[in-house]
């Protein structure tokens, strides 16, 4: 709902010879008792705009305050030396608030001519909306505009609209916020711009959904929690026409620990902890992303040759290692068993003569065998030596859902896993137009860790620019937080169309990318309260400051508060609580019954088979599968349990 | 286009003299010479120590009248000067936060020229366009140095008028505590003489109303103190009125009449009786300081305030303006 007031002149622009208006910046004064500060929006008009009645809306982005006083020792002397005695002069001095403001817009547009010496007034709804050139996609017949909050300078309240076009592609595409950590900024106004965005994505765009990494603590894992809102917070959501309730949809995914059995996650309170799924990964699903867990000193074409061999020639086939042994390569068992078999013939059947295997080297091969089977050693949980895997649903994606993949507690190198592989299959998806969505909203914090402006050249980092800078063309869209802005690499930043900007630190200010900032807009920045960001978007040709409302969601913090993380359950109880979640039925005695005197890696297997499966009958389903398994296979699978650890061959110099 | 343009158009010759800006009262609104007083405190003329200001000696309302002039020769025909002039005056009250604000202002911009010795050519074009002509006598016309003396004591004449006008009216309005400061002679006018609570602020010196050991005491006063109140008859009306000198800053190292102030008030006992007490509030005026005014040692920051505001409202010169090459 656009307000739109009688306007009543709040100041005069006024331009000198050393202080003239140009058509990009103007000069006016207020009353010394005004509500403008920076970054209020005003309108030039009225009397001394012209024939023509142009109009200029204009950001404020400097203020001056000054008196008549000639110097300031005319101060002291007339104080006599006693700053008590300087408040006591019965007449205050003639002073002035002298504002420099930055142009948003001019109407006409052409031509463009400097700002004319006009009445100031403050900005309405109406009137920022044309400021902001908001116009174009707020009042056109396919509405694309989306809330990022309200602008509140001056007493106004007006909202303030993003273009979907430009946020979430495919004009421009992508975000990034930055600001000081600890003020609860930057995941909440990305909470609260999903909110909006799911609240007012065009219906003509198609579906939207997003993929947020929480990488730290609970932040994220409580989205479908109802937070404490004040009633003013009601009222901007009411405002701004978002509504004020939690994500309808969340779906959170968190990697087994290394029991293989409970959630590495801290929403485990027995009230939320049902509906986690288990994030699970074999062989399969590592291998095509072999190369994220190759630093850089491993890159080069030997080793990537085999790993395509491996990914072409082995994985999922029956393959004859050349020594008599046929093998079938579906889990890391199965690959240590090849490794093996392989380094054995060599040794064996070749007597040592020759260090070449298919015309790879066994240098090289070992050195692929140790980065391989050392993640699922390092990321036991979220990688499995053994077994199927538990993955999102990637043909599947829901409207308006926000899918959480909490890595808080994964080990680094399988944070760029989960990342590298959960974005490629996004893009992979969308390719194909085949993830059930048109555009995807991924949420990645701490930018600083995964796109470093110096560093090595990280996958993940290669990852991310990819995104950045061909994203928007697939409907994929980075969100981005960091603290440090300037520490981000320049083309993941710098490719993000729109900009938002928390309470920065003073020494990120002063890094060349604030140079375009005034002093006082600086200033501004350092102090910004709570709630408080400033916006930069391609239709806004200065940065806006707005305010949102808290978000809808409880907050990480609080949620652990609310729902305390439950202790992990010894291993039959927590295949009871797997089973009892896929059917309601099951008899927490007859699956321990059922397990009892059972390998656990058996046990593992059938209880992720009947997670995959999902049949009518889980425990019967889980009992055969359980018996087949042990009953036909036996000895396999205790082989399977002695993948040895890689410490014994870690003398090798790779 | 302004009325000496269209005379210059008409066959006038272009001028661009402007003597130098007059603001608030001069040397030249006070009589010159002896004028003996008859003191009405003290049995001769003493100095009295003024106290620092108490709570409450400082009027919560107070109104500051000022005026200023402009004038400026605009053509010649042929030795014949034609001058433009601007007056204007305003009234600013003070507020509780110490902030003036304009309640009353006039200003009146007119011509002066000797209409009966202006060319047949010009005088009907000069009468149709200017809309406000205050004639002067023509005798002086030859004599351009004279003239321009005549000119000047016009302009003065009326911005006195403008001021007068607007201090009756000031006075009859005020509150009924609010006092009345003006820049210069309060007995010019004797209506607004009679007011108890209108004060004259005169910051030159030309009439001399003491003598001998009075005259020295009162031209050695110490910063903070007054002298003893007198009776002194001023103006065109000779009305009578009470008055003190007090000294704002030390003029030691600077000269007799740095700082110094004479006070003009009603005649009348109460005058005296308020005489400490309205020094002490003065004395308070001294802050904030008027500059960058010249005489900021005399200049009370409001006044300054008042010339300040008239000159940031009067036209631009149009001396300046001429002086600009002609297409």
């Amino acid at each position: 709902m656009i307000d739109k007031a009688i306007p009543i002149a709040i100041g005069r622009v006024v331009a000198t010879e050393l202080k003239p208006a140009t058509p990009h910046q103007f000069h006016f004064w207020t009353p010394t008792d005004t509500t403008i500060g920076i970054g209020a929006i005003v309108r030039v008009g009225g009397l001394g705009t012209g024939d023509e009645g142009r109009v200029v809306y204009g950001v404020v982005t400097e203020g001056f305050a000054y008196s008549d006083l000639a110097t300031p020792l005319h101060d002291v002397v007339g104080a006599e030396g006693d700053p008590t005695r300087a408040a006591e002069a019965p007449t205050a001095r003639q002073q002035i608030r002298y504002w420099t403001a930055a142009v948003l817009r001019q109407t006409p547009e052409e031509p463009l001519q400097p700002v004319p010496l006009g009445q100031v007034y403050l900005a309405d709804d109406a009137d920022v909306a044309q400021a902001l050139r908001m116009d174009g996609f707020l009042y056109s017949a396919t509405p694309t505009a989306i809330p990022v909050g309200l602008y509140t300078s001056a007493g106004r309240d007006s909202p303030v609209y993003l273009d979907a076009d430009f946020l979430l592609g495919p004009e421009a595409a992508h975000l990034n916020i930055s600001g000081v950590s600890g003020l609860a900024t930057k995941t909440s106004a990305v909470e609260f711009l999903l909110a909006s965005i799911f609240a007012h994505f065009p219906a003509h765009k198609g579906r939207v959904a997003a993929v947020c990494f929480n990488v730290k603590g609970p932040d994220l894992c409580f989205l479908d929690q109802p937070g404490d809102l004040s009633d003013e917070d009601r009222r901007r959501y009411e405002r701004l026409g978002v509504p004020s309730t939690p994500f309808e949809r969340v779906q959170l995914y968190a990697p087994l620990k290394a029991d293989g059995v409970n959630l590495n996650t801290l929403r485990t309170h027995p009230d939320l902890v049902d509906d986690v799924e288990p994030l699970t990964w074999g062989l399969q699903e590592v291998v095509d992303y072999a190369e994220v867990l190759l630093n850089r000193d491993d890159i080069d074409a030997k080793a990537d040759a085999f790993i395509d061999f491996l990914r072409d020639r082995v994985l999922s086939r029956t393959f004859d290692d050349g020594f008599g042994t046929t093998h079938r390569v579906q889990t890391f068992a199965d690959l240590d068993r090849l490794f093996r078999s392989i380094f054995d013939g060599l040794e064996i059947t070749a007597g040592g003569r020759s260090d070449t295997w298919r015309t790879h080297h066994i240098a090289t091969m070992r050195k692929v065998r140790n980065r391989l089977l050392n993640i699922s050693t390092r990321c036991k949980g979220l990688v499995t030596d053994d077994g199927p895997s538990s993955d999102l649903p990637w043909n599947e994606f829901k409207d308006r859902t926000v899918y959480v993949i909490d890595i808080a507690n994964v080990d680094p190198l399988g944070q760029d896993l989960v990342f590298a592989r959960v974005v490629s299959k996004l893009r992979e998806q969308l390719e194909r137009r085949e993830l059930g969505v048109d555009a995807v909203v991924v949420f990645v914090d701490e930018l600083n860790k995964y796109a470093p402006g110096d560093g090595p050249d990280t996958y993940v980092k290669k990852m991310l620019l990819d995104i950045s800078e061909r994203g928007r063309y697939l409907g994929l869209v980075l969100f981005g937080a960091e603290q440090f802005r300037s520490q981000v690499h320049r083309r993941v930043v710098g490719n993000a169309g729109t900009q938002l900007f928390g309470r920065m630190d003073m020494d990120e200010l002063a890094t060349p990318g604030y140079q375009v900032l005034t002093p006082a807009t600086k200033s501004k920045l350092a102090t910004l309260p709570i709630g408080e960001l400033m916006v930069r978007h391609p239709h806004f040709t200065q940065p806006i400051f707005v305010r949102f409302p808290k978000p809808p969601v409880l907050r990480g913090r609080d949620g652990v508060e609310r729902f305390p993380p439950a202790a992990d359950v010894p291993f039959e109880d927590a295949v009871v609580r797997q089973l009892v979640r896929l059917d309601r039925r099951v008899r927490p005695n007859q699956v321990k019954d059922l397990i009892a005197d059972r390998e656990q890696d058996d046990v593992r297997r059938a209880l992720a088979a009947a997670r995959r499966t999902r049949p009518d009958d889980v425990l019967a389903y889980f009992r055969k599968v359980l018996g087949a398994r042990v009953d036909s296979d036996g000895s396999r699978a205790r082989e399977h349990q002695a993948v040895p650890p890689l410490n014994p061959i870690s003398g090798e110099p790779y | 286009m302004t009325w000496w343009h269209a005379l210059i158009e008409a066959g006038a010759v272009p001028a661009a003299y402007a003597p130098p800006p007059s603001v608030g009262a001069s040397a030249r609104d006070e009589a010159v010479g002896n004028a003996p007083a008859d003191l009405v405190e003290d049995a001769e003329l003493e100095t009295h120590a003024v106290a620092s200001p108490l709570a409450g000696v400082i009027p919560r309302a107070v109104s500051f009248l000022n005026g200023i002039e402009r004038w400026s020769i605009v053509a010649y025909d042929g030795v014949v000067q034609i001058v433009n002039a601007y007056v204007a005056a305003a009234v600013c009250r003070r507020d509780d936060r110490g902030v003036l604000h304009a309640t009353f202002e006039r200003s009146r911009a007119f011509a002066v020229a000797p209409i009966d010795r202006v060319s047949p050519t010009l005088r009907p074009l000069l009468e149709q366009m200017a809309p406000d002509i205050e004639p002067v006598d023509g005798e002086l016309a030859g004599q351009p140095a004279r003239y321009l003396e005549q000119v000047e004591s016009t302009v003065r004449r009326a911005r006195a008028h403008l001021e007068r006008e607007l201090a009756e009216t000031a006075t009859a309005s005020l509150g009924a505590e609010e006092w009345l400061v003006l820049d210069g002679l309060l007995s010019r006018w004797p209506a607004v003489t009679r007011h108890p609570r209108a004060l004259g602020v005169i910051k030159s010196h030309g009439a001399q109303f003491l003598e001998g050991r009075g005259l020295e005491r009162a031209l050695t006063l110490p910063a903070g103190y007054r002298t003893s109140v007198f009776a002194v008859r001023g103006g065109h009306t000779r009305t009578e009125v009470y008055s003190w000198y007090l000294r704002l800053w030390p003029w030691e190292g600077n000269d007799l009449l740095y700082g110094l102030l004479r006070v003009e008030a009603r005649a009348d006992r109460e005058t005296v009786t308020r005489a400490s007490a309205v020094s002490s509030w003065l004395w308070a005026e001294r802050a904030p300081l008027a500059t960058p005014a010249t005489r900021w040692d005399r200049l009370l920051y409001p006044l300054h305030h008042v010339e300040e505001y008239l000159k940031a409202r009067a036209p631009r010169s149009p001396a300046v303006r001429s002086r600009l090459p002609v297409a």
